[in-house]
C-alpha cells in the first residue's frame, strides 16, 4: 500500500516521504507515519488533524481507520455542524434530477408518468459551491427526493417536498443506483461539513411525481422541462434551475410522439421554454396583456429565428398548427406549471 | 513652431465652436496633469488640497518612492486570514511601516461585503523594505472576478492561507483555480495556527501536499514559499519564534518571490487617438493622453488600427503651448506626425512604440454583463449579440459568440449578472492585446465590461 502510494506521488516528494517515514518508523513505530496521513487524506478528504487521530486509534491500519474516520465524520459532523450552525449560507446550487421525462411515444403511448425533483443546497461561498463534493451532494439529494417522494392529493403537480422526511430519507448515489449507503441526506450534509468546514444547508425541495392523466385521457400527455444557469461542470446544476410541466394535447398525440423529428423539434421547444422562465424575469404563466412578468406575454428570445419577436402564446401555438398537432382545432401545447428558483432567493 | 495656440485658432476660423471647445478643455486637462508625481511628495498645494475635500488624513501624505503592488488573501473562511492581515499590520506597525489595522477594522462596513458592492479593496496597506502593499480581502469567486473584470480590485500576487490543523482543504483547489483564472503566476503560502498541533511531523505533510497540490495546478510547487507561523501569536505579541518573526519572513517572501507589475512609465509608448488636428505648414496632429511609456522627439512610432497601420517619426511633441523633447504617462499631449495626411489618421487608432502591440480582428475575452440594477440589460442574450464595443478612445461593433467547440452555444443563454468567457470579432480591427479593457454598450446604456484574455487573429 505504501509501495503503491510512493509510485502515484512525484519523485521529489518521494524520496522526501521515505526521508521522513523512516525517521518515524525509527523512532516511535506507534505514531501514525506521514503516508499513512496523506493517504487516508487521499481517500477521505479528512483534515490531518482527524486523519491522524483515526490512525492512533487504529494502530496504523488503514482499513480500520476508514472505519473510524466514517464512524467518526458522523459524530464530529454533528459537533461541526452545530459550531458553524449560525452562519449564513447564501451561496451554493440548485439541482435538478429528472427521472421520467414524460410521455415517449412507443414505450407509453401518448401517457408516460413523470418524476423529477428540484433541490436547492446552501453553502457559505462560491469555492465550496463549485466544488465537485459539494456538487455531487447536491446531485445525490436531487436524485434521492425524486425517487422516494410518494405520490399524494395535491392540487398542483409540482409539490414542495417534506425537509423532515427528506432529510431523514437514506441518501441514494446518482451515479451509482445499486450502492446503498447507510448514511442519510441530514448525515451526508454534517459529513461534509466536517470536511468543508462551512455551513451547509438543504433550503428547499421540490418534486413532481405524479402525471394526473395517466391512464385518464390518451390524447394528453405531460411532459417536463428544464434548464439550469451557470453550471461550473455539465452537470444540472447551476445558480439559475427552472423546471415546467407542459402538457399536449391531440387525437393523433401517439403518432406524433412515435416521430423521431417531432420529438427532437419538442425537445428544442422544451429547452428554450425552460430557458425563458429562467432567463427572464417570470413570475407567472397567464397574465392580463402587457404584464411582462408573465410568461406567454413575454417575446420568445430563446427560440431564436422567426419566432424571437412573437410573444410565447402565439410562438407555442405556430409551432403546434405547424407540427400537426392541432387537428380540426382541436389540441395544442400548454405550459400548466414551472417553478423557478434562484441560489440565495428568500423564500417566506 | 506649432503651439496649441494656433490649432485653436486655426479650429475657430476652419470648424466653428464644436472643435474649439474640445481643445480647451484639453487645455484644461493639461494644467490638471502638472500635479505630476515627478514634482515630489512634499507638494504643499497638494496636501492642502487634500483638507479640504476632507478625503485624507492630513498626517498621511503617500510616497510613491517605493514600488506598489496589490496582494490578496485567499483562504478558508475559518484559517485565519483576518487575523493574519491583522498581524501583518501589528508586526509591521512596529516598524512604522504600517497603520496597525485591528479586526474591527478589517471586517468594518458589512454592507461593502454584501453580494453585488465592490470588494473593499484599499482600506489595509503595509510597507516592507522594498515595496508598499495594498491589501485586498477575496471572500468569493464570482465576487472577485467581477472585481477583476471592472478594475474595482486587482490583485498581482495572492497569499494562500491554510491551517495547519486541517491542511489543505476540499475547497483549496478552487481557491487555487480562482489566482489561476485570473492571471496571479506566483503565490505564497502561509500556514496558519502551528502553535496549535501536537505533532511537528505533520507540518511535513501539509508543506508536501501543498507543494503537490500547487504543482498540479501549473504553480511552481517546488519553488513556492511556505511560510509556517501562527498569526494569532503575532497579534497577540507572544511566541516570537512562530509570530512576529514568521509574519516578518512572510513579509520578506512577498517581496522576494512576487513579482512587481511593470509600471506604466516602463511600459513601451502607448497614446489613444482622441482628436486629429491638421496645421497648415507644419502637418498632421494627433492629440491624446499618454497611457504609458515614454516618447522622445525624433522616435519611430507606430500607428495602428481601424484598417490602417503604418509607421511613422514623431517629429515634434507639446503640451501648454510648448514644444518638449519627451512625453510620457499621464501627459495630455499633441504629437506631430511626419508626412502623414489628416485622413491616415483617426480617433479610435494608438501611437505605440514600433512593434509592441498589434492590431487584432477577434479575440477571447472575460466579461462581466451588468445586471439591471447597476444599468444593464433587463434581459438575457444569446451567441451572435452584436453590441459596441469601447476599448479606450474606440468605437466598434462587436459579435459576440461562445469559443469553438462549446457545446450546444447555440443555445447558450448570457443573464445579467453573469461573468463569461466569449469570443469577440470586431467589424474593425483595433489595437489591444491580452489585459486590455473595454466597455459594452447597446442603445446608450453600458451593458458590460470585459478584459481580453487571448489574441485569436491579428488583422
Amino acid at each position: 500500500m505504501i509501495a503503491q502510494f510512493l509510485r502515484s506521488s512525484k519523485p521529489f516528494h518521494a524520496t522526501r516521504l521515505s526521508r521522513v517515514g523512516q525517521s518515524c518508523y525509527s523512532t516511535a513505530p506507534s505514531k501514525p507515519s506521514l503516508q499513512h496521513v496523506a493517504q487516508l487524506r487521499k481517500l477521505t478528504e479528512v483534515s490531518i488533524s482527524k486523519a491522524r487521530e483515526a490512525l492512533s486509534q487504529t494502530n496504523n491500519d488503514i482499513q480500520q481507520a476508514l472505519e473510524w474516520v466514517k464512524n467518526d465524520l458522523a459524530a464530529s459532523g454533528i459537533k461541526k455542524a452545530a459550531n458553524v450552525q449560525s452562519r449564513e449560507t447564501r451561496e451554493g446550487l440548485v439541482s435538478v434530477c429528472i427521472l421520467s421525462g414524460g410521455s415517449r411515444g412507443k414505450t407509453a403511448l401518448g401517457g408516460g408518468n413523470i418524476r423529477a425533483a428540484m433541490v436547492e443546497l446552501n453553502c457559505e461561498t462560491d469555492f465550496v459551491g463549485r466544488n465537485t463534493l459539494f456538487g455531487q451532494l447536491a446531485a445525490d439529494i436531487a436524485h434521492t427526493a425524486a425517487f422516494i417522494t410518494e405520490p399524494t392529493d395535491s392540487s398542483t403537480i409540482i409539490r414542495s417536498c417534506s425537509l423532515d422526511i427528506l432529510n431523514d430519507a437514506p441518501l441514494l448515489s446518482q451515479n451509482n443506483p445499486s450502492f446503498h449507503s447507510s448514511s442519510t441526506v441530514s448525515s451526508s450534509i454534517r459529513e461534509l461539513i466536517a470536511k468543508v468546514g462551512e455551513n451547509i444547508s438543504l433550503k428547499r425541495a421540490a418534486t413532481v411525481v405524479q402525471n394526473p392523466f395517466l391512464g385518464q385521457a390518451p390524447n394528453i400527455g405531460l411532459r417536463l422541462a428544464s434548464y439550469l444557469h451557470g453550471s461550473v461542470g455539465s452537470a444540472p446544476q447551476g445558480r439559475i434551475g427552472s423546471l415546467a410541466v407542459l402538457a399536449l394535447q391531440s387525437p393523433e398525440l401517439a403518432r406524433l410522439l412515435e416521430s423521431e423529428t417531432f420529438v427532437k423539434d419538442l425537445e428544442r421547444l422544451e429547452r428554450a421554454l425552460a430557458r425563458q422562465i429562467a432567463g427572464f424575469d417570470t413570475c407567472s404563466i397567464k397574465s392580463s396583456d402587457g404584464d411582462e412578468t408573465a410568461l406567454y406575454n413575454q417575446p420568445f428570445m430563446m427560440l431564436g429565428g422567426d419566432g424571437a419577436n412573437e410573444p410565447v402564446r402565439m410562438a407555442i401555438e405556430n409551432w403546434s398548427k405547424r407540427q400537426g398537432l392541432v387537428q380540426d382545432g382541436e389540441g395544442g401545447i400548454e405550459v400548466l406549471e414551472f417553478a423557478k428558483w434562484s441560489v440565495g432567493d428568500v423564500v417566506g | 513652431m506649432f503651439r496649441l495656440a494656433a490649432q485653436r485658432g486655426i479650429a475657430n476660423k476652419l470648424a466653428g465652436s464644436s472643435r474649439a471647445l474640445r481643445a480647451s478643455s484639453l487645455y484644461a486637462r493639461c494644467r490638471c496633469s502638472t500635479w505630476k508625481q515627478t514634482s515630489g511628495p512634499s507638494l504643499p498645494s497638494a496636501a492642502s488640497w487634500g483638507n479640504r475635500r476632507g478625503y485624507a488624513e492630513a498626517a498621511g501624505k503617500f510616497s510613491r518612492v517605493k514600488p506598489h503592488m496589490n496582494i490578496g488573501t485567499i483562504g478558508h473562511v475559518d484559517h485565519g486570514k483576518t487575523t493574519l492581515t491583522a498581524a501583518i499590520t501589528k508586526v509591521l506597525s512596529d516598524k512604522g511601516a504600517a497603520k496597525f489595522t485591528d479586526y474591527s477594522q478589517i471586517d468594518k462596513a458589512p454592507e461593502e461585503k454584501a453580494r453585488g458592492i465592490t470588494i473593499n479593496s484599499a482600506h489595509v496597506e503595509y510597507e516592507s523594505d522594498g515595496r508598499h502593499y495594498g491589501h485586498i480581502d477575496c471572500p468569493g469567486h464570482a465576487d472577485y472576478i467581477k472585481n477583476m473584470i471592472t478594475g474595482a480590485a486587482q490583485m498581482d500576487g495572492a497569499i494562500i492561507v491554510v491551517s495547519a490543523t486541517d491542511g489543505q482543504m476540499p475547497q483549496t483547489r478552487e481557491h487555487l483555480l480562482l489566482a489561476r483564472q485570473v492571471g496571479i503566476k506566483k503565490l505564497v503560502v502561509f500556514i496558519n495556527k502551528v502553535d496549535m498541533i501536537q505533532d511537528p511531523e505533520m507540518l511535513e505533510l501539509v508543506d508536501m501536499e501543498m507543494r503537490d497540490l500547487l504543482s498540479t495546478y501549473n504553480f511552481d510547487g517546488e519553488n513556492t514559499p511556505i511560510i509556517m507561523g501562527s498569526a494569532l501569536a503575532a497579534l497577540e505579541g507572544r511566541d516570537d519564534s512562530l509570530g512576529k518573526e514568521k509574519i516578518l519572513s512572510l513579509v520578506q517572501a512577498c517581496d522576494d518571490w512576487l513579482d512587481v507589475p511593470p509600471r506604466d512609465l516602463e511600459k513601451p509608448f502607448l497614446m489613444p487617438i482622441e482628436d486629429v488636428f491638421s496645421i497648415s505648414g507644419r502637418g498632421t496632429v494627433a492629440t491624446g493622453r499618454v497611457e504609458r511609456g515614454i516618447a522622445t522627439k525624433g522616435a519611430e512610432v507606430e500607428v495602428v488600427g481601424l484598417g490602417n497601420t503604418f509607421k511613422t517619426t514623431l517629429t515634434g511633441i507639446e503640451m501648454f503651448h510648448k514644444e518638449l523633447d519627451r512625453g510620457e504617462a499621464g501627459d495630455n499631449m499633441g504629437c506631430l506626425l511626419r508626412g502623414v495626411k489628416r485622413e491616415q489618421v483617426r480617433r479610435g487608432q494608438v501611437i505605440i512604440a514600433p512593434g509592441s502591440m498589434k492590431a487584432v480582428k477577434k479575440f477571447q475575452a472575460q466579461i462581466y454583463v451588468l445586471t439591471k440594477d447597476e444599468g444593464g440589460r433587463y434581459t438575457p442574450f444569446m451567441s451572435n449579440y452584436r453590441p459596441q464595443l469601447f476599448l479606450r478612445t474606440a468605437d466598434i461593433t462587436v459579435a459576440l459568440t461562445f469559443a469553438e467547440g462549446t457545446p450546444d452555444a447555440e443555445e447558450k443563454m448570457v443573464m445579467p449578472g453573469d461573468n463569461v468567457e466569449m469570443v469577440c470579432e470586431l467589424v474593425h480591427d483595433v489595437a489591444a492585446e491580452a489585459g486590455s479593457r473595454f466597455t459594452l454598450r447597446e442603445g446608450g446604456k453600458t451593458i458590460g465590461t470585459g478584459i481580453v484574455t487571448k489574441i485569436l487573429e491579428h488583422a
